[in-house]
């Protein structure tokens, strides 16, 4: 197994030191910096893949996004420094009045470990501070995340605000355990994300329209 | 005091516990965002009046607001430092709304993270977190202490020796549910086997499920099933939504009425459950129903 599957297969199974360890080593010995992100992504991609399918479960993707953020913690300088960016930028947050953050960070991690440019705008995020990040930050998805039937309805005010500030190039995709499809068509979004592992899915579709 | 014990009384016959807490103080104009649990300091007397309805509506047991009261918890509304208060005053109003006929359960959620290796929280400062509150949920007068709506059975078992290390009463231990496939898992993956093992293994006197994601009132017969088989001899617990939430014209619609909550409570009890009550979306008209059905 060649060092940059043997990433993978360490962020797959979630073991932070050895893929830490295997970064440092495919660094130092100059490896492609675009190659070592792509190992990076399939192990991710794989775990997204066995998520949706029910094979495995919030531990393993959390154990797996750990590791995966050891590895990128050391590459995010090196590409920085290479002038590599990342081709696509998602913004995040857990709506207005709902707290609950569990979902919303399993959907950046798998965003991060897709290669987007992920900004986390916490919970509680107000309509207001959508459209600000909208504006600085240009972003092709923006997620919106809730866990309560009584905060899903900020949803919709988000959308509406994004919109009438004429914020129209930013994709905006929801989830969240009381959200469906049939909600998402109610309110405007531009996609709806069963899981976290689905919501890579959904993203990369959206952004290659 | 008049009660029986809890764990004798339910030898004898079913049980019922209350409905919805959350639900019941947003009705009652709790505002999105705002925490719930502060309201036992701040509107002391609204959570003894749906405490009182429930009583009313035929329950046996009423239960205390401190479902997001741990530390950690209440950090998100920057209330850490009112752990103590919040739950002992919770626990003394649902004792005065309770008087000496009905039991009171001090609830105990989720603390909102993860234990190690998935998080940072290890299990020792876990056992520290959940034995704050219970401790002042035992000085507030509770006759048994729930740990509810649980993923991670090493985060339940957790909470479970706390209680079990604190105070000399019963302890419930429920976890929420939800489809994976053909499966009935946690939001860990876990089993209803698995799960209930976990929490018998550290003490748990009643086990079973409340709330969950996505289930109807006949997911909620099929998971019964399975939790009548993986309790063994110990009492179970069922607390079901009423139904699984739609959104209709903006508002939220739980869509189990109180008559099909009553069909239901009848199934849940020939399926084996010995102590029935309801999860979100349930009201005391529903609780009342499930009483009039288990007569």
């Amino acid at each position: 197994m060649s060092e940059l599957e043997q990433l993978t297969e360490a962020i797959r199974k979630g073991d932070r030191k050895q893929a830490g360890q295997l970064t440092e080593t495919l660094l130092d010995a100059e490896t492609d910096l675009e190659q070592v992100l792509g190992a990076m992504v399939t192990a991710m991609d794989d775990i997204g893949a066995k998520f949706q399918r029910n094979e495995i479960f919030v531990p393993e993707m959390l154990i797996a996004a750990r590791a995966m953020s050891e590895a990128m913690n050391l590459l995010e300088p090196r590409l920085i420094a290479a002038g590599i960016k990342p081709k696509y930028t998602a913004v995040i947050g857990t709506v207005q009045g709902d707290l609950h953050d569990i979902g919303k960070n399993l959907v950046a991690m798998m965003w991060k470990g897709a290669g987007f440019k992920v900004v986390d705008l916490g919970t509680n995020v107000t309509p207001a501070k959508f459209v600000e990040a909208a504006r600085e930050h240009t972003p092709h998805v923006i997620g919106l995340s809730a866990l309560l039937t009584t905060t899903m309805p900020a949803m919709k005010s988000i959308i509406t605000a994004l919109r009438e500030a004429g914020l129209n190039g930013s994709k905006v995709v929801i989830g969240g355990a009381p959200i469906t499809q049939s909600y998402a068509d109610e309110i405007g979004a531009d996609a709806y994300a069963s899981d976290a592992g689905s919501a890579v899915d959904v993203v990369r579709q959206l952004v290659a329209a | 005091m008049s009660r029986e014990n809890l764990l004798e009384a339910l030898a004898g016959r079913v049980l019922l516990c209350d409905g919805a807490m959350g639900t019941q103080l947003i009705a009652a104009g709790l505002e999105v965002g705002v925490c719930g649990e502060g309201w036992n300091l701040d509107h002391a007397d609204c959570v003894e009046a749906i405490h009182r309805r429930y009583l009313d509506a035929g329950c046996d047991m009423v239960t205390t607001n401190t479902f997001q009261a741990t530390r950690t918890a209440l950090a998100m509304h920057g209330l850490d430092d009112q752990v103590a208060p919040i739950s002992q005053a919770a626990a003394e109003l649902a004792r005065r709304a309770a008087g000496d006929a009905a039991w009171v359960l001090g609830d105990v959620g989720p603390f909102g993270g993860f234990l190690e290796p998935m998080g940072d929280v290890t299990i020792d400062q876990l056992h520290d977190i959940f034995t704050e509150q219970i401790a002042a949920l035992d000085a507030g007068g509770v006759d048994a202490v729930i740990v509810e709506t649980m993923s991670d059975p090493a985060e339940s078992a957790t909470a479970v020796r706390a209680a079990k290390t604190l105070a000399n009463r019963p302890v419930i231990a429920t976890f929420a549910f939800q489809k994976a496939g053909d499966r009935m898992l946690t939001m860990m993956g876990t089993d209803p086997a698995a799960a209930l093992a976990a929490v018998l293994d550290a003490g748990a006197d009643i086990v079973g499920a409340n709330c969950g994601t996505g289930l109807d009132l006949d997911d909620y017969v099929r998971l019964a099933e399975q939790l009548v088989d993986a309790a063994g001899s110990a009492p179970v617990i069922l607390q079901a939504n009423a139904g699984s939430p739609v959104q209709r014209d903006g508002q939220t619609h739980f869509p189990a009425t109180p008559n099909d909550m009553a069909r239901a409570v009848r199934r849940f009890r020939d399926a084996g459950v010995r102590l029935i009550g309801g999860c979100c979306g349930t009201t005391p008209e529903h609780l009342a129903a499930m009483r009039t059905a288990l007569m």
